[in-house]
């Protein structure tokens, strides 16, 4: 495989091989630490503008799984890794992560010290980085020059509503990058969903008569999305009974008076425990975030933390005083990561199956 | 289970006895560690073991050390004398358990109001009865195979007949770990049944259907009193089922699983571990059906094992510290680790960002009559363990520390010929990971390796890179990207200097002049997400080198790997022992070994351990970072210890080399312990060397017994000893052999003394002799103080050592074994009445002495 290089911000350069799509690419550099699920790492839509890196050393062990994406166009802008295999034994297609990533055009790199980079990155904090064929003065440059796009969501999200027809509770899930895990677990609950664009309005959902609204996570910073979506937040809370994961837990927050602020280190696995403060347990959950809402200011007339990370302190869940409406930080439909928190979505067929009668 | 632990004071643990095929010294591993967090919560706790080479037994106060057979009787005897509040089953391995299991029933345990740490009464019963245990698994909702009780042949055939062909016979209640046998017909059946039987406390036998051909994969997981539940490790066995996972070789974490069907597995442990109420550590062994996402559940052992002390190398996370806490009824937030460790790993699942590999290691070669075909009996005695981070890098570097050739190179099994290669694929021998490479280099595809072998297709397309690697080396003589290349793979500097016909030096040299260093990874829990300190490294060639200099005052320890038959238990022992005797002489200690179950790896007992092939490019690698004081080579490695004589003056010979003996007398009867200074020759005891059986000859010495009864000849045989050993340059532990003859003793031989009469001897005068000789070599004896010390030549007590075989196991001949062919060994105090006599002459008699069954 061709010779390719990992440059980054700080100067710094890092010669490995290519494997996927050979272009050049620029993001931000995060890393991964979970041990399993490469493929729905990659292809969840939160990781748009970023370049993966791995901790799992050995990636592409198991190919591609057709029953295993997070979404249908992948938006990750390339892998870092330690070390790649080309291989498969799913069904007949025997598709491998290589090959993959060759359709869609991301670029990833092997043979890097990726540990490295994880302390490197845990201590200097965030930096963008490019995959380049060559590393000269030229590359660095562009990286320098490279201004990452704020409109993620819109790249990411549906420009059109669309069905996932069911028979149970009518549920609007608003796309603001969601992954399929969570239309996974609707279906499982066999939910009739309407799939709308991240922007529509309050009306338009309440037109849809939905029993529950979902908001999905998605990529970036929720400072970056216009005021109205907090307005239809506002609105809807008060009518329809929420569910926010991830950026929709964010914007759920900030549309209820609370800050969110950029993390340290952004967090992307699921070795932390979490404590579920009502019940007090712990739990550990698939996370992937570079923002938090700020805890102190949290406006406790109306909100309930009801979530917290007991390794860094974030805010993982807040819940509404006055109205169904509840929020995690978390991917609770795991993938990947761990079931702990499938619970959470039959609570939310509780709560819309309580208002029905 | 609501335990006040403010009414506990006074624990028994239940030790594992000697070690043998299926439990080595990882159970002393965890209960070294279990004394040590009790003490510190100052709870009195009490041991019962007959394992000579117990560093468990050497770290409790004598006046609570019971060594005793592990039997039912004696551990009762304990508990009515000494009224414990509590006790701990789970360290003891499978034995224990069915010791605490009898003890409930006999009502032992209610009479004297013994709780029962770790988990209830209620989970011990499941453990010992797999119809109760599959009826939580069906009422949890927990797929596993149907299991039906038979206790006569003829029902046996008539549910073997519903059941179909092949089926898996195991004995109910045996008393020895893992005895299934596979069926393919009902004459396999009928002879199964037969030696089921026998082996069961009850008389039964289980059948169920065969899932050979399965994945196997095992999970470890951690539980507290809040049912707080943490993942700590996967493992997969590359083996599919119908070779038991012990002898198969394994990979941690897992790596052929996609994250559904990990999840899966890891929901499943949860849910057990709640069910079960474990308050610990937790492994369960799963089988994945091929193609299919089905799993069955195989194996519950909420006990320690080779499965969690093999999670805990790999992924630096304190299983055994954290589970003594769980025992004790400490939630996880509020377990206290040793402070090199970041905040809260004990409620952190573990991620690790390197590959390891285990690799069995078998007699074999010292039962040369046993079958080498692999099946669900587990036939090896211990293992290595190579760790990379990649697969080939943990593979390669796994099997250089398996073969222990001195000169590192990869065997080759190019001489057998197509059909018996074939036959090797489907019916496996000890050499598995060989012929997987051999069928690879004939051209059999991946595919059809995975076929016909049952193993998962990515790691042959890992293995045929090693090919393509080995290719690349071959055709690139003393090319230093090549060089590059290979090591970054797992190639040792010796494989390659190998293929390139020249010294390993030519090759090291190369690398220098390319400046091309190892880096050294740490083994922490987090991936590098927290600035853990903890103090394990292994090697890789990287961008990054974590390990620094441990300082000046270093003395570097090599292990001897993993455990094998021999002494080898015993220099384990002999290690450990030595570590700490380094380190109160005010040294700093780096260990080096590859034995993930070894006494010695635990951090407890160094201040660094790298878990690295103890070949010579690897050791001459950490010499140069660490620049040791001294360096410390194991008896055994003859090679290595030239080579580094070459380079350094410091090096001494611990574990002593058992071959330099000055004689090698055919026969001996009597032995003269002595420990020999420059200045001085002190007496340690008076040893009779017994054969068992109708052998004769010194390799068939396997029961020592002190004080010798030579009916006064004794002293005599001092004088004698003494005299000889002032003529020899021998020091240390040395040892004057005696043949009795009609006139009398005659002086036949002097040699360095054995390891397991070391340990012996220590257990049986109180002194630690494997500290003086350390303090020999190491220069921090005091000859007036050595002067004053006075062993009592006379004791009325009588200490006994036996060694124990693994035929039994290995389904051979029972015999009386050579001293070669020991597994271990049980050691047994008792008065000059009781074992004074003739004890040999009644073989049954002798071993319900020794190591009576429960």
């Amino acid at each position: 495989m061709a010779e390719r290089y990992l440059i980054l911000e700080d100067g710094s350069s890092y010669r490995g091989e290519g494997f996927g799509a050979e272009a050049t690419t620029t993001g931000e550099l995060i890393y991964n630490t979970n041990l399993t699920g490469y493929q729905e790492v990659v292809t969840n839509q939160i990781y748009h503008n970023q370049i993966i890196i791995f901790s799992q050393p050995s990636i592409g062990n198991t190919g591609i799984s057709h029953d295993a994406y997070e979404s249908i166009l992948p938006t990750a802008k390339g892998m870092v890794v330690r070390d790649v295999t080309n291989f498969s034994v799913d069904r007949s297609r025997r598709l491998t992560l290589d090959t993959y990533l060759k359709q869609h055009n991301i670029p990833g790199i092997s043979g890097i010290d990726t540990r490295h980079l994880i302390r490197k990155l845990r201590d200097a904090g965030p930096m963008n980085g490019s995959i380049v064929a060559v590393d000269d003065a030229h590359a660095f440059d562009q990286l320098h020059a490279t201004v990452l796009t704020n409109r993620q969501v819109a790249a990411v999200a549906t420009p059109k509503p669309y069905p996932n027809p069911g028979t149970g509770y009518n549920v609007v899930v608003i796309d603001f990058g969601l992954k399929n895990g969570l239309l996974r677990q609707l279906s499982e609950r066999r939910c009739n969903v309407t799939v709308v664009p991240w922007d529509t309005t309050a009306e338009n959902i309440l037109n849809l008569d939905p029993d529950g609204v979902i908001l999905s996570s998605g990529p970036g910073s929720p400072m970056d999305l216009p005021q109205s979506v907090l307005e239809m937040i506002q609105v809807v809370e008060e009518r329809i009974p929420l569910f926010a994961i991830g950026l929709g837990h964010e914007l759920f927050g900030l549309a209820n008076g609370a800050n969110v602020v950029p993390l340290d280190a952004e967090y992307h696995g699921s070795s932390h425990p979490i404590r579920r403060i009502i019940t007090n347990d712990i739990v550990f959950a698939s996370q992937g975030q570079g923002y938090a809402v700020e805890a102190k200011s949290i406006n406790r007339e109306r909100l309930i933390t009801t979530y917290v990370d007991l390794i860094n302190g974030t805010v993982q869940g807040l819940r509404h005083r006055d109205f169904p409406a509840f929020s995690v930080q978390f991917f609770p439909d795991g993938g990947p990561g761990p079931d702990d928190n499938r619970d959470l979505f039959d609570e939310f067929m509780e709560i819309m199956g309580s208002r029905e009668g | 289970m609501a335990i006040d632990l403010t009414t506990i004071h006074k624990v028994l643990i239940i030790g594992a006895g000697p070690t043998n095929i299926g439990h080595e010294t990882e159970l002393d591993d965890a209960t070294v560690q279990t004394l040590t967090v009790l003490k510190k919560m100052g709870i009195q706790v009490l041991l019962i073991d007959n394992n000579p080479f117990s560093v468990a037994l050497e770290e409790t106060q004598p006046s609570n050390r019971f060594i005793q057979p592990v039997t039912t009787d004696n551990v009762q005897h304990i508990i009515e004398r000494e009224q414990p509040e509590a006790l701990i089953p789970s360290l003891g391995g499978i034995l224990a358990i069915r010791i605490t299991q009898e003890l409930l029933e006999n009502g032992v345990l209610a009479d004297n109001q013994v709780q029962l740490l770790g988990m209830p009464k209620t989970t011990l019963n499941q453990i010992n009865n797999p119809t109760l245990m599959n009826e939580t698994l069906t009422r949890l909702n927990e797929p596993h195979i149907e299991t039906e009780v038979v206790s006569t042949s003829d029902d046996a055939l008539t549910i073997g007949m519903q059941i179909g062909y092949p089926l898996i016979v195991k004995p109910i209640a045996s008393h020895y770990d893992a005895n299934r046998v596979i069926c393919d017909s009902p004459e396999d059946l009928y002879e199964a049944v037969q030696l089921g039987f026998s082996q069961s406390r009850f008389h039964q036998c289980s059948l169920e259907k065969s899932i050979v051909g399965y994945k196997e994969v095992e999970m470890v997981a951690v539980r507290d009193s809040a049912n707080t539940r943490v993942l700590i490790d996967s493992i997969e066995n590359v083996d599919s089922i119908g070779i038991h996972s012990g002898d198969s070789i394994l990979v941690s974490p897992a790596q052929t699983l996609t994250d559904r069907e990990y999840q899966r597995l890891r929901d499943a442990t949860f849910k057990i571990a709640q069910a079960l109420n474990i308050e610990g550590a937790l492994h369960v062994q799963f089988a994945l059906e091929p193609q299919v996402e089905n799993y069955f559940i195989t194996k519950i052992s909420p006990y320690n094992n080779r499965g969690m002390a093999l999670a805990a190398r790999t992924t630096g996370y304190p299983v055994a510290l954290v589970a003594a806490n769980l025992i004790m009824g400490v939630t996880l937030p509020d377990i206290k680790l040793p402070q090199n460790y970041a905040k809260q790993t004990a409620l952190m699942e573990p991620t690790p960002d390197h590959i390891v590999v285990r690799l069995p290691l078998w007699p074999f070669q010292d039962v040369p009559d046993a079958d080498e075909h692999l099946d669900t009996v587990m036939k090896s005695v211990g293992g290595t363990v190579g760790v990379g981070r990649s697969l080939e890098e943990a593979i390669l570097k796994g099997v250089r520390s398996s073969q222990f050739s001195p000169r590192d190179v990869l065997p080759s099994v190019s001489g057998i010929d197509d059909n018996e290669l074939i036959s090797q694929l489907i019916h496996p021998l000890a050499n598995r990971v060989l012929v997987l490479i051999e069928a690879l280099r004939r051209g059999y595809s991946v595919d059809e390796l995975a076929e016909i072998t049952r193993v998962d297709g990515f790691y042959f397309y890992k293995l045929k890179h090693l090919l393509e690697i080995e290719k690349r080396i071959q055709d690139h003589p003393m090319d230093l990207e090549t060089l590059n290349v290979a090591r970054y793979y797992g190639f040792g500097d010796g494989m390659i200097a190998g293929m390139w016909n020249v010294e390993t030096e030519a090759v090291r040299q190369l690398a220098v002049e390319g400046g091309m260093h190892p880096t050294y990874k740490m083994i922490e829990p987090t991936a590098g997400e927290f600035d853990e300190h903890t103090t394990s490294f292994y090697s890789t060639f990287e961008y990054e080198n974590e390990s620094e200099r441990l300082g000046s005052e270093t003395v570097l320890v090599l292990g001897r790997g993993g455990n094998q038959l021999g002494p080898n238990t015993a220099a384990d022992y002999f290690t450990t022992e030595m570590l700490k005797q380094l380190k109160r002489s005010g040294y700093r200690t780096i260990m080096v070994n590859t034995n993930p179950n070894s006494l010695s790896m635990v951090p407890e007992f160094s201040d660094k351990q790298y878990l690295d092939p103890i070949q010579l490019g690897d050791v001459l690698n950490i010499i140069d970072l660490e620049q040791p004081k001294m360096v410390i080579v194991p008896g055994n490695r003859h090679f290595l210890t030239r080579e580094l004589k070459k380079r350094m003056t410091n090096i001494h010979v611990l574990p002593p080399d058992q071959e330099t003996g000055l004689v090698k007398p055919s026969e001996v009867d009597v032995s003269v312990a002595l420990f020999v200074t420059d200045h001085q020759v002190i007496p340690v005891g008076v040893i009779d060397m017994l054969t068992p059986g109708d052998q004769h000859g010194t390799a068939h010495v396997t029961v020592l017994r002190l004080p010798a009864q030579t009916q006064g000849a004794d002293d005599h045989l001092v004088s004698l000893a003494q005299a000889m050993a002032r003529t020899h340059h021998l020091r240390g532990m040395v040892q004057v052999l005696f043949k009795k003859t009609a006139e009398g003793f005659e002086a036949v031989g002097i040699r360095p003394t054995r390891l397991t009469e070391i340990a012996f001897l220590s257990k049986a005068t109180g002194i630690n002799w494997v500290r003086m000789l350390t303090r020999l070599h190491v220069g921090s004896i005091n000859e007036k103080e050595l002067a004053r010390i006075k062993v009592n030549l006379h004791p009325d007590r009588i200490a006994l050592m036996a060694g124990e075989f693994p035929f039994r196991q290995l389904r051979t001949i029972n015999r009386p074994g050579t001293s070669a062919q020991e597994a271990g060994a049980a050691l047994i105090f008792g008065s000059a009445d009781r074992l004074g006599q003739d004890i040999l002459a009644d073989a049954d008699a002798f071993k319900s002495l020794m190591n009576p069954t429960i």
